[in-house]
Parts: C-alpha cells; sequence; structure tokens
C-alpha cells in the first residue's frame, strides 16, 4: 500500500494526467472567471485566504476549478518533491554530475516558488484603495501608519497621455515620520516588509490632485525571487549539460 | 526617417514570402544561410532595431509590434534549430509559419506609439523578449513535429524536442522576469487574469511534454511513444496560440491589446 502510493507520487504518468487536469482546470477558470464578476473581480484586492475565507465557499460551481487548480498545484508540487528525493538517493549513492542533479535543483526552486507564494497568500497583506488628495492624509489599514500625499506630479504629453507621474508620500507612525519617498510605476515605496504602490491618479471635483494607492505585504517575495533565480539559473545549466546529448 | 524604417519591414515581409513560396513550389534553399528566410530574417531584425531607436522602447507593444515579433523569433528558431541538411525538410511548414505572423502585421496600424508609464521599464522588454522566443520555438516545434508525422527521421525528432525544451526554459525565463516586474508594478508576483492563468497552463503543458519523454514507451500509458510526443508538440503551438492571441483578444485580462 505505501509502496504504491510513492510509485504514485514519483510517478511521471501521475505528472502527466495532473498536469492535464491543471491545463483544463485553469482554461476553464480563465471563462468562468468573465462570467462570475461577483464572485472573482477582487481576488487581487486581497490575499487568497481572506478572498477564500469570504467567497471561496459561497457558490461551489463557479469556484469548482479554483479548487481543481490548488489541487492539481500541491499535487505537483509533491509530486516533484517525491520525485526529487527518490532520485537524489541513489544519484548520491553512485556517480554525482552536475547533469543528473540539476534537475532536482529545477524541482527544488519549483517546490520553494509553490511554498513560498502559499506562505504569502496565507501570511501576506494587502490594503487596497488609499485615496488620499494632495496634502491630505490616510490611515494605512491595521498598520498603524498614515500615509500624507505631499505632492502629485503629472507629465502629460501634448497628445494627452500621462508621460510620467509620481508622488511624494511620507508615512508617520503617530506624528512621527518613519519612511519618505517618491511612488511611480514600477517603483513603490518600501516599509518594513510593505510596499506602498501608486495605482492611479486624478483631479477631485474640486480640483484639487489625488492619488490612490495599494499597500501589500508578501512574507513570501523574497524567497519567490531567490527560487525563482535558482529555477532559471538552474534550468539554463540543464540545457548547457545536455549539449550534445538528446533534448 | 520614421516612415522608412517600415521599408525594412515589408522588404522582410516579401522575403518571408519568397521563402514560403519558394518552399511550397519544391524549391529548397542550399543551405538555410543562402535562403530568402534568413535575408529577411536580417532585415526584419534591423527593423526592430531601428524602430526600438526610433520610439525609444523595445518594440514589442501593441498588437502590430507583437505580431512581428513573433514573426522574428519564429524565422530565428528555424536558424537555431533546423539549420543541419537533416531538418531542411522542416523549412516548408517554417516558412509559411514564419510568413503568417507578419503578413497579419501588415495589415496592421504601424505607427509607433509612446510606451505607457508602467511599461517603461527594462524587466518589460526581458519579460516579452523571453516570453516571444518561447513562442518561437514552438512554433518551429510545430513545423518540426509535423515534418518528424510525414516523414519521419532522428534527427527531425531531436530537434523538436529541442524545441520544446529550449522553448519551455525561454518562457519560463519570461514568466519569472515577468513576475519580478509584476511585484514591482503591482506588489504581487501573481495575479489572477486569464492571461497569466493560460500562461501557467501553457507552462505546466510544456514542463509535461518534455517530462514524457522519459517515459518508456508503453509503460503507464500505453502506446506512448514518439509519434504521440509529436501529436503533444504540435498541440501545445495552438495551445500557445490560444495564450498568445486568444486570450489577449478575447478575455479581458492585464495582456489585453
Amino acid at each position: 500500500m505505501i509502496g504504491a502510493g510513492w510509485r504514485f507520487l514519483t510517478s511521471l504518468t501521475t505528472f502527466a494526467w495532473v498536469g492535464l487536469f491543471f491545463c483544463v482546470a485553469g482554461a476553464a477558470g480563465s471563462v468562468v472567471m468573465g462570467r462570475y464578476p461577483e464572485l472573482f473581480s477582487d481576488m487581487d484586492a486581497r490575499i487568497l485566504l481572506d478572498w477564500f475565507a469570504r467567497k471561496g465557499f459561497a457558490d461551489p460551481g463557479p469556484t469548482l476549478w479554483l479548487y481543481g487548480l490548488l489541487l492539481a498545484t500541491a499535487l505537483l508540487a509533491l509530486n516533484a518533491a517525491c520525485c526529487t528525493v527518490d532520485r537524489l538517493v541513489p544519484i548520491f549513492r553512485g556517480n554525482v554530475t552536475l547533469h543528473r542533479v540539476l534537475p532536482h535543483v529545477v524541482h527544488l526552486a519549483f517546490l520553494g516558488v509553490v511554498l513560498s507564494h502559499l506562505a504569502g497568500a496565507i501570511y501576506g497583506d494587502r490594503i487596497p484603495g488609499l485615496a488620499v488628495p494632495e496634502g491630505g492624509f490616510v490611515p494605512v489599514g491595521e498598520t498603524g501608519w498614515v500615509l500624507e500625499l505631499n505632492r502629485l506630479d503629472v507629465v502629460t504629453a501634448p497628445e494627452g497621455y500621462p508621460r510620467d507621474f509620481s508622488a511624494a508620500v511620507t508615512l508617520y507612525r503617530d506624528v512621527t515620520p518613519v519612511a519618505r519617498g517618491v511612488v511611480r510605476a514600477n517603483e513603490p515605496l518600501f516599509h518594513e516588509g510593505y510596499g506602498v504602490y501608486l495605482k492611479r491618479f486624478g483631479p477631485t471635483p474640486r480640483g484639487v490632485p489625488y492619488a490612490v494607492f495599494d499597500a501589500n505585504r508578501d512574507p513570501g517575495a523574497v524567497a519567490i525571487l531567490v527560487c525563482s533565480i535558482l529555477f532559471t539559473v538552474a534550468n539554463l545549466l540543464v540545457l548547457v549539460t545536455a549539449r550534445g546529448e538528446d533534448a | 526617417m520614421v516612415g522608412a524604417h517600415l521599408v525594412l519591414f515589408w522588404l522582410s515581409l516579401v522575403a518571408y514570402g519568397a521563402e514560403a513560396g519558394l518552399q511550397l513550389g519544391g524549391f529548397r534553399p542550399a543551405s538555410p544561410l543562402r535562403s530568402a528566410l534568413f535575408g529577411g530574417l536580417l532585415l526584419h531584425a534591423l527593423f526592430l532595431g531601428v524602430r526600438w531607436v526610433l520610439s525609444g522602447h523595445a518594440p514589442m507593444a501593441g498588437l502590430f509590434e507583437s505580431l512581428t515579433v513573433f514573426s522574428f523569433c519564429t524565422a530565428l528558431s528555424a536558424v537555431l534549430l533546423c539549420g543541419t541538411a537533416g531538418t531542411l525538410s522542416a523549412w516548408k511548414p517554417l516558412s509559411v509559419l514564419v510568413a503568417l505572423p507578419q503578413a497579419g502585421a501588415a495589415l496592421l496600424d504601424k505607427r509607433l506609439t509612446p510606451l505607457y508609464p508602467a511599461l517603461d521599464t527594462p524587466w518589460f522588454s526581458t519579460h516579452v523578449g523571453f516570453s516571444f522566443l518561447g513562442y518561437g520555438l514552438f512554433a518551429a516545434g510545430l513545423a518540426l513535429s509535423w515534418t518528424y508525422l510525414r516523414h519521419g527521421g532522428d534527427e527531425v525528432y531531436r530537434a523538436a524536442g529541442k524545441s520544446a525544451l529550449y522553448g519551455f526554459s525561454a518562457f519560463s525565463a519570461g514568466m519569472v522576469c515577468g513576475g519580478i516586474w509584476a511585484f514591482y508594478a503591482w506588489g504581487s508576483y501573481w495575479i489572477w487574469t486569464p492571461k497569466e492563468i493560460w500562461s501557467v497552463v501553457l507552462w505546466v503543458y510544456y514542463a509535461a511534454l518534455s517530462h514524457l519523454k522519459f517515459l518508456p514507451p508503453g509503460a503507464g500509458w500505453p502506446g506512448w511513444g514518439r509519434r504521440q510526443e509529436m501529436w503533444a508538440t504540435a498541440a501545445g503551438y495552438f495551445l500557445m496560440l490560444a495564450t498568445f492571441l486568444g486570450v489577449s483578444l478575447l478575455l479581458r485580462s492585464s495582456h489585453s491589446f
């Protein structure tokens, strides 16, 4: 029984079937998401655990694909982990070569990415829609911080589109400034694990410039970055060491 | 100069069209480096380089630039993977796969457009560039698998396997760059939109395909062998097209054209 379970978890066939199932669930989900905006439109506004707690069990039909996708992801990660444990032991007992070890580095990096995402989906924090006029203040969720928009700069091209935009902001705890910086597209302000992101801007009805920020914290972010880079490097090294052999 | 650079685009299209016409007419080049397709590739590279300088950003934004870069990457993949005598037979379908997106791009608005500030980052060119390199290699995979299914050949089979593996690697690198960019832009490596989901679907598909090569024939999946692997390689191209064009044109997502 245990042997059969282990063979199942380390099997390439399992990987292929689960991969196929993942593809079907994902394809179905991409269509279902658009049909049920009341369920899925705010998925990115919260961490996955919070979203699940509020809507994941609300309507089993339209969310079925998501259960399938998460189950398949878990099985793919388990399959990669078991495969690596199964193969690494004989590799290290015998002839250890880079070409034999590297695929398992790729597996471990993939596993690291999945687990880091899981950490972020459980322990992360997302505070969307922090709207603040220029010179105004807004509390940042339950962090105890207050965000001030000192100045909003928008450079408009003659054609009318925004060529560049930036927001000078200050973060306060009580009345003490704890962080200060300029936030623009692709350049958030980081402080104590949180990133403050400029999402949109415009004038209020009174003509005062305002900006809307998100504040996000992802405790798995660094691990995802490290594992992703490890995956890419190991993957490229697999190709280099496989040169001359069949792909 | 702005309008003149499009002459290079049209010349490359003519070269690709000539290659496709010659191939379909039964004429084959003596070597890849003496083909119309290779000439078109050089003109195409020049066109993209000039357009990059003129617009001030990587020419990968919008449907026109996406299609022409896709065509370029397919032509590049043809030269990289099908440069031997044993794989030259794949040039016939490849020449068509190179010419079609370039012809499609010819029908679209080709004006230079400014880059939205969110796209003004090195992650844009690396994310899109690696992704399209993957797409081009997947296109070469269709041509090679089609050739194998019709005529067989060990060399063609190996090249088709490389197209899936190299394409998977390039596409993975593109996804990593996209994830890092998303973190700096939105505060999350992942967002729930159809494009992101289909990208992972495509990634898992090619990951599975690259692994199935190691499945012993008849073990686990009775009947699984080289021909089935080639059918799956060919099918991957259409999954890629659904991800690249289908989702971007039909479903609302962060990557809509």
